[in-house]
């Protein structure tokens, strides 16, 4: 008596059989290089990005005229104009305050090196198109891609303050990982006391700094700002300012909850700093 | 079930995700219109049409998001057989099984994908992460009743959700 071999086309037909393949095709993308699956993400959204923009597109053009038609009533959008006009001179007065105690401490070859390098750097504006699908990440899409010079590692600002660096590039669009990510580390520095800190993301709307010494006097409403150290960031660039400090029994780090500077879920256009 | 129905579905859900949702976050937590359409096949199909509408749910997912390639088709799937394998003893029809199931299983998700998080990154805060799962699984299961709503008046289920 012969059997026969059951054929590919019987064996997907199970059900235990299919689910065996995807999971298997699941962790076989969980297990590509980082550059080969960003690459298949990129190239498999690009369709979908003119869809983004367009819904994105519709949803800030309804807010906003929800927007003038409550501002009819209380002036709420002049209020919303010049209170992001203070936050703009506010983060500039910062970025200058950090710039004269430089040069205070004598140290002007370092500063003119920076200015230097700061000069060379190219704005491009860019709109934000989607958000991260998921709770525990935090990214931006934004209509600036490759096409328009950025690159991957390009810093991203908003109101003169710091909120990302671009990780994934395509022609037209690029994606942009907030400081607020939990895999975000960003090289920092307190403005009054000097004190060196790495402000890391944590999924929520704040950041918690690491390293900062149980001695480190800080207190709330301290401003950080990134730090030239690594080479990476613009030096000076305003990040969050502090809002708790705890110093718990035997630890030997302080534990500091800092508050973005830009609200980033009420913003619709950013700058891709290229180098 | 409509494979073209489901595919527009899950076109609008990503396009929905990853713009307007932004705008009703409370905090950090944003409502996961994605795991009701888990929950909704997972009650509606097979298990092998399951397995797939869930696996292409997951990688949609993967696709708009920041996250590790291929991490929340794996968790769909799973989830999806789990909530497949036990809707023999659940009242499926009835909208308060629907709410309870989105909202534990939403919760499980959550904490798995944390502990994705937390291997791969080490910076959450386990009171923050608490409250995230608490508050996503909560806003996912709190809009249950209008997304099933529009996914039975889009998708035959007649037969599937007897009255």
């Amino acid at each position: 008596m012969r059997t026969s071999t059951p054929s590919f086309s019987d064996l997907i037909k199970t059900p235990i059989a299919a689910i065996i393949i995807l999971l298997a095709i699941s962790l076989s993308f969980l297990f590509l290089p980082p550059k080969l699956s960003n690459r298949i993400k990129m190239t498999c959204v690009v369709p979908m990005r003119p869809l983004q923009w367009a819904t994105c597109f519709c949803s800030n053009s309804a807010n906003n005229f929800l927007d003038k038609v409550f501002s009819g009533w209380r002036n709420a959008h002049v209020k919303k104009q010049l209170e992001e006009q203070v936050s703009q001179f506010k983060n500039k007065i910062l970025e200058q305050q950090d710039t004269i105690y430089k040069l205070q401490s004598k140290l002007y070859t370092i500063s003119k090196f920076q200015a230097e390098n700061k000069s060379k750097t190219k704005p491009i504006p860019a709109d934000i198109i989607g958000y991260d699908s998921l709770a525990f990440r935090k990214s931006i899409t934004i209509n600036a891609g490759s096409n328009h010079g950025v690159k991957p590692n390009d810093v991203v600002v908003s109101n003169n303050a710091l909120i990302g660096k671009v990780v994934l590039v395509s022609g037209g669009s690029c994606v942009v990982q907030l400081i607020t990510d939990p895999a975000s580390r960003i090289p920092g520095r307190v403005l009054q006391t000097r004190e060196q800190v790495i402000v890391e993301g944590n999924a929520t709307g704040f950041c918690q700094l690491k390293y900062v010494p149980r001695w480190a006097k800080l207190k709330k409403g301290d401003d950080i700002v990134s730090s030239d150290i690594g080479g990476f960031y613009p030096p000076s660039l305003p990040i969050a300012t502090v809002v708790e400090t705890e110093v718990k029994g035997g630890d030997l780090f302080q534990s500091v909850k800092v508050l973005p500077r830009v609200n980033i879920s009420k913003i619709e256009h950013v700058l891709v700093l290229t180098k | 079930m409509r494979w073209f129905t489901f595919f527009c579905i899950l076109l609008g859900i990503s396009l929905f995700q990853s713009t307007l949702m932004n705008w009703i976050n409370i905090g950090s937590a944003a409502p996961d219109l994605y795991f009701p359409l888990v929950i909704f096949y997972s009650f509606l199909a097979d298990i092998k049409r399951n397995t797939i509408t869930n696996w292409f749910v997951g990688m949609s997912k993967d696709l708009f998001s920041e996250g590790s390639f291929g991490i929340n088709a794996v968790f769909f799937v799973a989830m999806g057989f789990f909530v497949w394998s036990i809707r023999g003893v659940l009242f499926r029809g009835h909208l308060v099984t629907q709410v309870l199931v989105t909202f534990i299983f939403s919760c499980i998700y959550n904490i798995l994908y944390a502990v994705h998080a937390t291997l791969s990154f080490h910076s959450l805060g386990l009171s923050a992460t608490i409250w995230t799962i608490f508050t996503c699984s909560l806003y996912t299961a709190m809009i249950v009743p209008v997304l099933f709503w529009i996914f039975s008046k889009l998708q035959p289920v007649q037969e599937v959700f007897p009255r």
